[in-house]
């Protein structure tokens, strides 16, 4: 029964941190309706700028400042580069641009810095919270439980600033119609400017959290895949979708990772006659979710209807 | 015994449109009594403002001579007034009795049952019945009976009814958002309504897919431009041909034989929509890159390449300067002439309405406020009031 | 002055409705396939039929594949690798367990099992479009390679999947040359690419490209959706499983499940993107693009960096690559969504003309 809360306490938390990298997406996609396939390259890149930086001496606060300001430099060069010509153009060729973004920032991180894997130490341990083991014998990592708090602030913030600023009324009316929005008089290069900024702070931060986890490599960029089931799940749109999303993603994945080879291994194997093991299926395992929700409300959780006008 | 209120035996059944009365276990000793109870009876039909039929529980119910007629009397006048048919309950056989002979002393259908559930089952045989014995005079072409449309809570359509003949073009008009080109979404299939029934050539239905309606010989233009952008005029009328069809996948791809000849065939009457149409000259051209009164023609011509029985047009004059207006309406009026096609069309040129129309539909709100033919409805109060005003 | 078509007057629709309407495009594609069937093999060296041109031919067929299903029919797939590798292991099962079974039967078997693959994942599509439906095709990625790797009856048992192409033997002749392999894969590719010309001309084409670019609108002229999506699913997935089987026959002889990865999606569809949505040729122009970029790289960006004095570290020319093709597909969205085939296409319009400027 221990292992099983273990079990389930590590998937919500892994949750948290994939809804951190849906986080980037709902942002960029509420604010210009454009699905920005590299947010998992640009985790890759915030992370493997810091830890290069900081494998070269600077200290971690002043490494975070620079690869902020890198952010804010891919952000501007995305805004005026991709997606000013791309202004009103259909939803699926903005996406088919965020491919080719997502391969310029690969080949560019690696091309930087190399394509060895680093370590990332941010003081926290990967270790089970002392009290809680002791008393219950559920091991939880310290270093989960401090990512699930990071991830929770960032997701509040944004949640009230989307709900509450003028800037964030703005932004849901970009994300709506591009050319309506221009003719009301909306920034239309500065709001974008400015939501790939914020949207390049959470990829640093997933980016940080990721990495010290994980270690900083290639795969980093796959995160980024995993957080589609998530949004699909809660809805493109929402942020609070986005952190249930990865909740639900984050435990069934775990849960199915454990359980379902140790369920399935034994009667499948007999009705067979071979060995069969089951290991490794939470590849696909979340998409499969994912699809079974599509095909019950494709809208998502908390997603919007799309109703089509003839 | 009265041991419940008058209130408390009465209910609306609204999905069976059944009001229903329970006369069980209730005495009435004089002509007051009944005229109360009948009083509340009454006054709450009014109050629903439409028909219903009739559930009436007569079980252990006991009604004096003296009461009697006014009973009878009340009963009748409630039926005449507010009813469709009605159907009763009696648990004894003693009341069942009585009902008869008083059905057959004064002449109406007993409908008489055991328990409850033998009534409404009566009662559904009852409305079947009366359904299928409307005015079998449908040679009308296109009936649309009682239709409503709701999408949530938004009412499209309500209880719109109306008939066109074989052969004629007929208008429906109205203000923005009366629901006109949710009507033509209806028979056409994209929309299903929850209520009423649509009646073409003869073969009654509720609801039916966009891909049968295509198949019965119903094509549409729409209100926005539908054309496929990414292909060139040629192959948006061929697509309209597409039901015609007949070679699989497998011949198409050999090219060679069937698929061939079936092809060049179906240019050829293509062919004959361009010509008549008058765009040779954009054939091979993408829909995209063509202005919009040629997009409307295309679209237009894409309807007519299926060769349709019934053609709905969804503002076909919509954004176009006078000359091509006359242009469109010289085709609509040449189709109707030439090809036979019956045309039901939307628009707001008044002037078109009225000079090629033989009959005009008026809807507002979702509702269907007036009928007739062009003179009619021009002159008509309610239409200038709702949609046409008056010249000052 | 030498493109031109006056005085080539169509006279019937069967002329007009031709693939090449255009007499000196007849002539430059019949050059093109004697060049290809008979100067080829004579001239052409292990490396160049083996490293380039195979592949270039498999890659193309893939493309075509995808963009049956997404640049004419509008159906996004990130799943071709998967479909692949399908054609690849279902042609090497069919082969090993099927005595006598002939290879070219098991080709097109391979392609009907990829096909009916690609139904299952694309019944998916009937409910949903756009990036969701890309998505239920990241999960047919996912699942097939996973699948083919865990279910060790796939590869019959070796180690890591891995599976070695057997011998490819038609009509008593051994293909083990890179020449005879190379007029195969020729064969086959053209032969399809003509089947898939005339499908996209015919009405199944039509239907594609009307559920593209206006579903609700096909439905209403009484087009059947369910049955042209699935249909598109069907041929797509044929195409791209007689491209994994060539890939394993023809060109590469061992492959194992991870080779066929997301990586692999990815490539064919930028080839469609660079090489034109929704035609023929841009399936050719844009696997011709994508072969030749790595090595065109390889050959001249060192004497490039020699030449203006920089010294490349190793590793460079793959990142290189990466990045030219991320800038491309921008730059091709930016500038000439429709890719190569619209280049073609207007460069052909410029040359009628010529030498006049308009």
């Amino acid at each position: 029964m221990q292992f099983f809360f273990e079990v389930l306490i590590g998937g919500l938390l892994a949750g948290v941190m994939y809804s951190l990298v849906a986080l980037g997406f709902v942002l960029i996609y509420k604010a210009s309706g454009v699905f920005n396939f590299a947010q998992g390259a640009m985790v890759f890149f915030a992370a493997l700028t810091f830890v290069s930086l900081v494998e070269r001496g600077f200290s971690l606060w002043v490494a975070f400042l620079i690869t902020f300001a890198a952010m804010v430099l891919f952000a501007v060069a995305t805004e005026r580069v991709v997606l000013r010509p791309l202004v009103n153009q259909p939803p699926i060729t903005l996406f088919m641009a965020t491919i080719g973004l997502t391969f310029v920032l690969e080949g560019l991180s690696q091309l930087l810095w190399g394509s060895q894997p680093h370590g990332l130490e941010l003081g926290i341990e990967d270790m089970p919270l002392e009290w809680l083991s002791a008393n219950t014998g559920i091991n939880v990592s310290q270093f989960d439980l401090f990512a699930a708090l990071v991830a929770g602030i960032l997701v509040s913030g944004l949640a009230l600033f989307f709900q509450k600023t003028r800037i964030g009324r703005a932004l849901r009316a970009v994300a709506d119609d591009h050319q309506a929005a221009l003719a009301v008089g909306i920034p239309l290069q500065q709001i974008w400017a400015i939501v790939w900024t914020v949207a390049g702070f959470v990829a640093l931060v997933s980016g940080l959290l990721w990495g010290a986890r994980n270690g900083v490599q290639f795969a980093l960029t796959f995160t980024a895949l995993k957080a589609l089931p998530v949004l699909i799940l809660g809805g493109f749109e929402s942020v609070a979708g986005a952190i249930v999303g990865g909740l639900i993603v984050g435990a069934s994945e775990k849960l199915a990772e454990i359980y379902i080879p140790q369920f399935l291994n034994a009667p499948l194997s007999e009705a067979w006659g071979v060995s069969v093991n089951l290991a490794g299926l939470e590849i696909w395992f979340p998409y499969a979710l994912a699809l079974a929700f599509l095909l019950i409300r494709p809208e998502g959780l908390f997603g919007e209807k799309h109703i089509d006008r003839v | 015994m009265q041991n419940r209120t008058t209130s408390e035996r009465l209910t609306f059944h609204d999905a069976m449109e059944t009001f229903e009365v329970d006369f069980s276990d209730l005495t009435f000793s004089d002509a007051a009594e009944v005229d109360a109870f009948y009083d509340e009876i009454d006054s709450q039909l009014v109050a629903s403002g439409r028909r219903w039929y009739f559930l009436v529980i007569y079980t252990g119910c006991v009604i004096v001579p003296a009461a009697w007629e006014r009973f009878a009397e009340r009963g009748k006048a409630s039926n005449i007034n507010h009813g469709l048919g009605t159907v009763r309950v009696g648990a004894t056989a003693q009341t069942r009795d009585s009902i008869r002979q008083d059905a057959e002393r004064s002449f109406f259908r007993a409908n008489i049952h055991d328990t409850r559930d033998q009534a409404i089952l009566a009662l559904g045989e009852l409305r079947k019945k009366q359904r299928d014995s409307l005015p079998a005079a449908d040679d009308k072409f296109l009936r649309i009976d009682n239709v409503s449309l709701r999408f949530g809570g938004v009412k499209a359509i309500t209880g719109v009814s109306f008939a066109i003949n074989r052969g004629e073009i007929s208008s429906i008009i109205g203000p923005n958002g009366a629901g006109k080109s949710s009507l033509l979404n209806v028979i056409n299939g994209v929309y299903h309504p929850q209520e009423g029934t649509i009646t073409f050539l003869g073969k009654k239905r509720h609801d039916m897919d966009t891909h049968e309606a295509a198949a019965q010989g119903i094509a549409r233009t729409f209100q926005n431009i539908a054309l496929f952008k990414g292909m060139s005029v040629l192959d948006n009328l061929m697509t309209g041909r597409n039901l015609k069809m007949k070679c699989n996948f497998l011949q198409q791809a050999l090219y060679w034989g069937p698929a061939k000849r079936e092809e060049l065939e179906h240019r050829k009457k293509i062919e004959q929509v361009i010509d008549f149409l008058e765009i040779e000259h954009i054939r091979k051209t993408p829909v995209g890159r063509l202005p919009y009164g040629l997009q409307k023609r295309v679209e237009l011509g894409r309807a007519l390449a299926a060769e349709p029985t019934l053609l709905l047009l969804d503002e076909p004059m919509a954004g176009m300067n006078v000359e091509e207006k006359q242009d469109m309406c010289r085709f609509i009026l040449d189709v109707n002439d030439q090809f036979g096609t019956t045309i039901l069309l939307i628009e707001h040129d008044m002037g078109v309405v009225m000079d090629i129309s033989n009959f005009v539909v008026v809807l507002d709100h979702g509702m269907k406020i007036a009928e007739g033919t062009p003179d009619e409805v021009r002159s008509d109060p309610v239409v200038i009031r709702a949609y046409l005003g008056t010249a000052h | 002055m030498f493109y031109r078509d006056s005085g080539q007057f169509k006279e019937t629709y069967s002329t007009d409705q031709q693939i090449f309407p255009i007499r000196q495009d007849r002539i430059g594609i019949a050059l093109v396939l004697l060049f290809a069937f008979v100067i080829v093999p004579v001239i052409g060296n292990q490396y160049w039929l083996s490293g380039i041109l195979i592949p270039f031919l498999v890659f193309a067929l893939a493309a075509l594949g995808l963009n049956i299903l997404t640049g004419y029919a509008g159906q996004l797939s990130l799943g071709t690798a998967a479909f692949m590798a399908v054609g690849a292991f279902a042609a090497y099962n069919f082969v090993l367990r099927v005595p006598g079974m002939p290879i070219l039967v098991s080709f097109v078997l391979a392609g009907i099992t990829a096909a009916l693959v690609g139904i299952v994942f694309g019944l998916p599509s009937l409910r949903i479009k756009g990036f969701y439906l890309a998505v239920a095709t990241l999960a047919a990625q996912f699942f097939v390679v996973w699948a083919l790797t865990k279910f060790g009856w796939f590869s019959n048992f070796s180690a890591s999947g891995v599976i070695s192409a057997q011998k490819v033997v038609i009509l008593g002749y051994v293909f083990d040359t890179p020449v005879r392999k190379y007029l195969m894969v020729l064969t086959i590719v053209v032969l399809m690419a003509l089947a898939a010309k005339n499908m996209v001309r015919s009405s199944i084409g039509r239907a594609w490209m009307a559920v593209r670019d206006m579903d609700v609108a096909a439905g209403v002229i009484g087009i059947r959706l369910m049955h042209t999506k699935l249909l598109a699913f069907a041929v797509s997935s044929f195409y791209c499983g007689v491209a994994g089987a060539l890939y394993a026959y023809g060109y590469i002889g061992t492959v194992e499940p991870e080779g066929f990865s997301l990586d692999l999606s990815f490539r064919v569809l930028f080839m469609i993107i660079i090489g034109g949505v929704g035609s023929i040729l841009g399936s050719f122009l844009g696997a011709a693009f994508i072969t030749f970029l790595p090595i065109f790289l390889n050959t001249y960006a060192e004497p490039f960096a020699h030449a203006i004095g920089l010294q490349l570290p190793s590793g460079i020319v793959s990142n290189l690559e990466l990045i030219i093709f991320g800038a491309l597909i921008i730059f091709f969205l930016i500038v000439e969504p429709l890719g190569l085939a619209r280049m073609w296409q207007i460069a052909k319009e410029k040359m009628r003309l010529w030498p006049f400027p308009h």
